[in-house]
């Protein structure tokens, strides 16, 4: 039985033994410990194990990726002539490659081993907390996990990474009800290194659930307007998803990228200041290197409104001559301003507070459109009432250069640090 | 490839126990501009069982398929299904039993095709868009399949072994005007392996010029006019309502977990003129896209008449959902991966075709939109919903106009379905689905054209 070094290493030597050129082996382990509680009852555990082995071949520019589950070596062998001949059948394509050498690390963030017995206590507690403080609120499903995972990369370049992460996570789904009238659905999550206080604590969980029951009587907006939109930190993850997709290879590649031509220019107000921070302390749900093998670094992607980086790979740099992003973003923290949210909605004559966002995928254009949930009428620098069947469009582009404010005030969901962004120009109409 | 009859492993049942060796095969293939961007191969398989002990469970899973693996997550199984009953004490009566057999293998019987082949295949049809089409600014051609290969076992005697492929192409064109770049996608496939769907890249060229065709209109097309509108959703739209905006609101665990339609059962929620089903493998003496014969948890599927003539008739149901709503579980239990545990998911969920023509309907129409395609869909426990519409054109006096520019609609089903005022004969399966829930699982989705009313978002 080889070591699971040794079986990176076999990979790789037996990759170049069957003609690559250029090689590169991805062994990662988990092993997951998820608690579920379904419609308020506590009904699940699962102990589950995973491998995943990713091998990439290049011969003559041609690439070939197969990831197969299985270590003993009669898989591997035959996984290394299966990615042999995806690359032998591919098109030759000079972007392709493999990471440069680096020196060799390991990594460690969190902790090695689940406590099961602090993981049922706390979500246990927080189905008697819920039940208790919100009791027209339904825990349509919720679950705590820890997630042990163990990963080596290594190429032919001589690129040698190991990391070990052990972090817990959890996410909450609920609804309000009340006779024949029922709230949106809405969610909250966040990843943790440790669970040192009850589950409702973090994040934005204890507030949506709150909110959560004041959505079962909503009303109408009224009326069609262009004006202010505060958009939640919950719902500005949504958002920041929706842009940062501009920057990934696929959008330069194809060119329907509305950024194609922005690198170090100004995208946004000068307030907007978003890194993308895998390495940083404060995020718990970090990375240390890339899927291409690059030991992943801290960046600004967007510096006082001013685009500081694509999120290219290194096959989309090659392809696109534009740089090599030095992550593969995520881990993304939005710089607090210096407005309070209170301030903020004081500021507003009439508008909306955000707080959930389904909508249709932007077109390349930017343009977006769809329906605010879970949300509230801002009237006279007041939230006054949940609203109904409201929707919004506007333009992401120009969004992100209309930002009036940004909040002091930031949620941590260990993944992502987000704060309340007040836009102006956003078009808002009720039934 | 994995074993068909895994009924050796009998014996290592103690307690209600499901379990399943389980094989995910993928490809995926992808051309962008002529450049191959994705050339992949995945395969997953693994063990996996589910311990049920008075109202809790236990599951654990191990990518290695071996005699000793089965014992051991049998084993860890029980110990966490044990682990939650000494703490939680729920008492339970045990689920209602429901035995399934059946062994469908869906395998294509002809030669497979090389990777080689298939790219080939890919690169006729991505040349071909290219040279066809000059003005594109680009363009996008996409190969997936997925092979589920299941064996399950369970300790109520259940024993099912089954096959089922899926393979889609999708093209996705580009284009500018006037500055302002547009796109559409289009989708190839469905059931089955490349060699059952798809033999020669010609045969996919007049869908490809359609797509083409609708893309210049809607590069030279208007937005639509915000708010309530007469509309004829396509069977793309009927399907995707069907699924997510009813749907969901209709699988048991959403009912218990707060959905509106927990207070609908037996009541009117859509006009007469619907009836809607979640198949579970034949629609129609024909195969569904997603034929499930007997679900995760062993139970033979049946299909599930969610609304009869525009009455909420029944949920979607697991074991222990029909246990608690009193009723025989209808086999919608389904897990994505060997590692995942079964959940309420639907199978082929679709509204059934009615008795009117499309043409009569859009001639129905004075003022309103056919909306055709869309990009997504989401939908809420309140059966609120949102669709983006990626393609769709005005209608005006009964007559088909103007392309129309991306937009979105919305609309609280329930409310909406009973606007409808007709229904045509026809129905489309639209195959292409991932459902989102927990796991992501392959689903099917169809309908007829409906005329209803519904809010546009327009700019």
């Amino acid at each position: 039985m080889k070591s699971d070094r040794e079986l990176v290493k076999y990979c790789i030597d037996k990759m170049i033994e069957r003609g690559a050129e250029k090689a590169q082996c991805y062994l990662k382990h988990n092993k997951k410990h998820e608690l579920n509680v379904d419609a308020g009852e506590m009904k699940l555990l699962r102990t589950t194990f995973d491998t995943s082995i990713l091998l990439k071949a290049i011969i003559n520019d041609q690439k070939g990726d197969l990831k197969i589950n299985k270590k003993d070596e009669c898989s591997i062998d035959r996984a290394v002539d299966q990615v042999i001949e995806l690359a032998q059948s591919s098109l030759p394509d000079k972007a392709n490659d493999i990471a440069d050498k680096q020196p060799p690390k390991e990594f460690t963030s969190g902790r090695e081993k689940a406590d099961l017995d602090v993981m049922y206590d706390r979500l246990h507690d927080f189905v008697l907390y819920e039940k208790e403080r919100y009791p027209k609120t339904m825990i349509e499903q919720a679950i705590v996990d820890f997630t042990q995972s163990n990963i080596l990369i290594q190429n032919s370049n001589g690129v040698d990474f190991a990391g070990n992460r052990g972090l817990y996570s959890s996410s909450v789904m609920f609804t309000s009800k009340e006779g024949e009238k029922a709230s949106s659905f809405n969610y909250s999550g966040f990843a943790s290194k440790e669970l040192d206080k009850p589950l409702h604590e973090y994040a934005s969980v204890d507030m949506l659930l709150k909110q959560s029951g004041e959505q079962i009587h909503t009303s109408a907006f009224p009326g069609k307007m262009v004006g202010d939109v505060i958009i939640t930190p919950d719902c500005l993850s949504s958002f920041i998803y929706y842009i940062t997709a501009y920057l990934y290879d696929y959008s330069l590649i194809s060119g329907s990228s509305i950024f194609k031509d922005k690198l170090g220019k100004k995208i946004a107000h000068e307030s907007l200041i978003l890194h993308s921070y895998p390495r940083s302390q404060e995020i718990a749900k970090n990375y240390f290197f890339t899927y291409d093998g690059y030991e992943a670094q801290n960046m600004t992607l967007i510096d006082k409104g001013v685009l500081k980086s694509f999120l290219l790979s290194q096959y989309g740099a090659n392809k696109t001559g534009k740089p090599k992003a030095v992550n593969s973003g995520g881990c993304y923290i939005v710089e607090p301003g210096t407005t309070g949210f209170e301030e903020m909605v004081s500021s507003i004559d009439k508008g909306l507070l955000l707080c959930r966002f389904a909508g249709g995928n932007p077109s390349d254009n930017g343009d977006f459109s769809g329906v605010a949930k879970n949300s509230y009428l801002i009237e006279n620098g007041k939230i006054t009432k949940p609203v109904n069947e409201t929707m919004i469009a506007g333009n992401l582009a120009e969004m992100i250069k209309n930002i009036i404010n940004i909040s002091k005030e930031r949620i941590d969901y260990g993944s992502e640090i987000y704060p309340w962004i007040q836009v102006k120009g956003i078009t808002i109409s009720g039934k | 490839m994995i074993e068909k009859d895994i009924s050796k492993y009998n014996n290592l049942f103690s307690e209600y126990t499901e379990l399943r060796i389980q094989e995910n095969r993928s490809c995926a293939i992808s051309i962008v501009n002529g450049d191959i961007m994705g050339n992949n191969r995945s395969s997953e398989s693994g063990v996996s069982a589910r311990v049920y002990k008075k109202g809790v469970w236990g599951f654990s899973s191990n990518p290695t398929i071996a005699d000793e693996t089965v014992k051991t997550v049998i084993k860890a199984a029980t110990e966490n299904a044990l682990y939650l009953n000494d703490r939680e004490r729920k008492s339970k009566e045990p689920l209602p039993v429901s035995v399934g057999i059946s062994e469908k293998d869906f395998m294509t019987k002809r030669k497979r095709k090389t990777q080689k082949e298939m790219i080939d295949f890919l690169k006729i049809v991505d040349s071909y868009i290219g040279k066809t089409y000059s003005d594109l600014t680009a363009r996008t051609t996409v190969y997936r399949c997925l092979e589920m290969e299941k064996a399950l076992l369970t300790s109520e005697g259940s024993q099912a072994y089954s096959m089922v492929p899926r393979t889609l192409i999708y093209t996705s064109l580009n284009i500018a005007k006037d500055g302002q770049p547009f796109d559409l996608y289009e989708i190839f496939g469905g059931f089955g392996q490349f060699e059952e769907l798809f033999s020669k890249p010609e045969d996919l060229y007049e869908k490809i010029d359609k797509q083409y065709e609708h893309l210049k209109k809607k590069s030279e097309g208007v937005y639509a006019k915000a708010g309530i509108a007469d509309c004829i959703f396509g069977p793309d739209l009927a399907g995707i309502l069907a699924h997510e905006a009813i749907g969901h609101t209709v699988e048991a665990d959403i009912v218990l977990g707060g959905s509106i339609a927990a207070d609908y059962l037996n009541k009117q929620v859509a006009s007469p003129l619907i009836t809607m089903i979640d198949f579970a493998h034949t629609s129609m003496s024909k195969l569904c896209p997603v034929p499930l014969f007997v679900d995760d948890e062993g139970t033979q599927a049946e299909d599930a008449i969610l609304i009869e003539n525009g009455i909420l008739k029944t949920f979607m149901q697991n074991k222990e959902s029909a246990q608690h709503f009193g009723v025989k579980p209808t086999g919608n239990a389904r897990a994505y991966a060997y590692s995942d545990e079964p959940i309420i998911r639907m199978r082929n969920t679709a509204i059934v075709p009615g008795k009117d023509k499309l043409e009569d309907m859009i001639a129905s129409i004075d003022d309103g939109y056919y909306l055709m395609k869309s990009s997504n869909g989401q939908a809420d426990s309140t059966s609120e919903f949102m669709f983006g519409i990626v393609q769709g054109y005005e209608i005006k006096n009964g007559k088909l106009g103007r392309a129309i520019k991306d937009t979105t609609i919305s609309g609280i089903a329930f409310d909406m379905m009973k606007t409808i005022t007709m229904v045509s004969d026809d129905m489309v399966w639209s195959c292409g689905g991932m459902c989102g829930k927990k796991q992501l699982i392959p689903v099917g989705m169809g309908g007829p054209a409906l005329k209803c009313k519904v809010n546009i978002g327009g700019k």
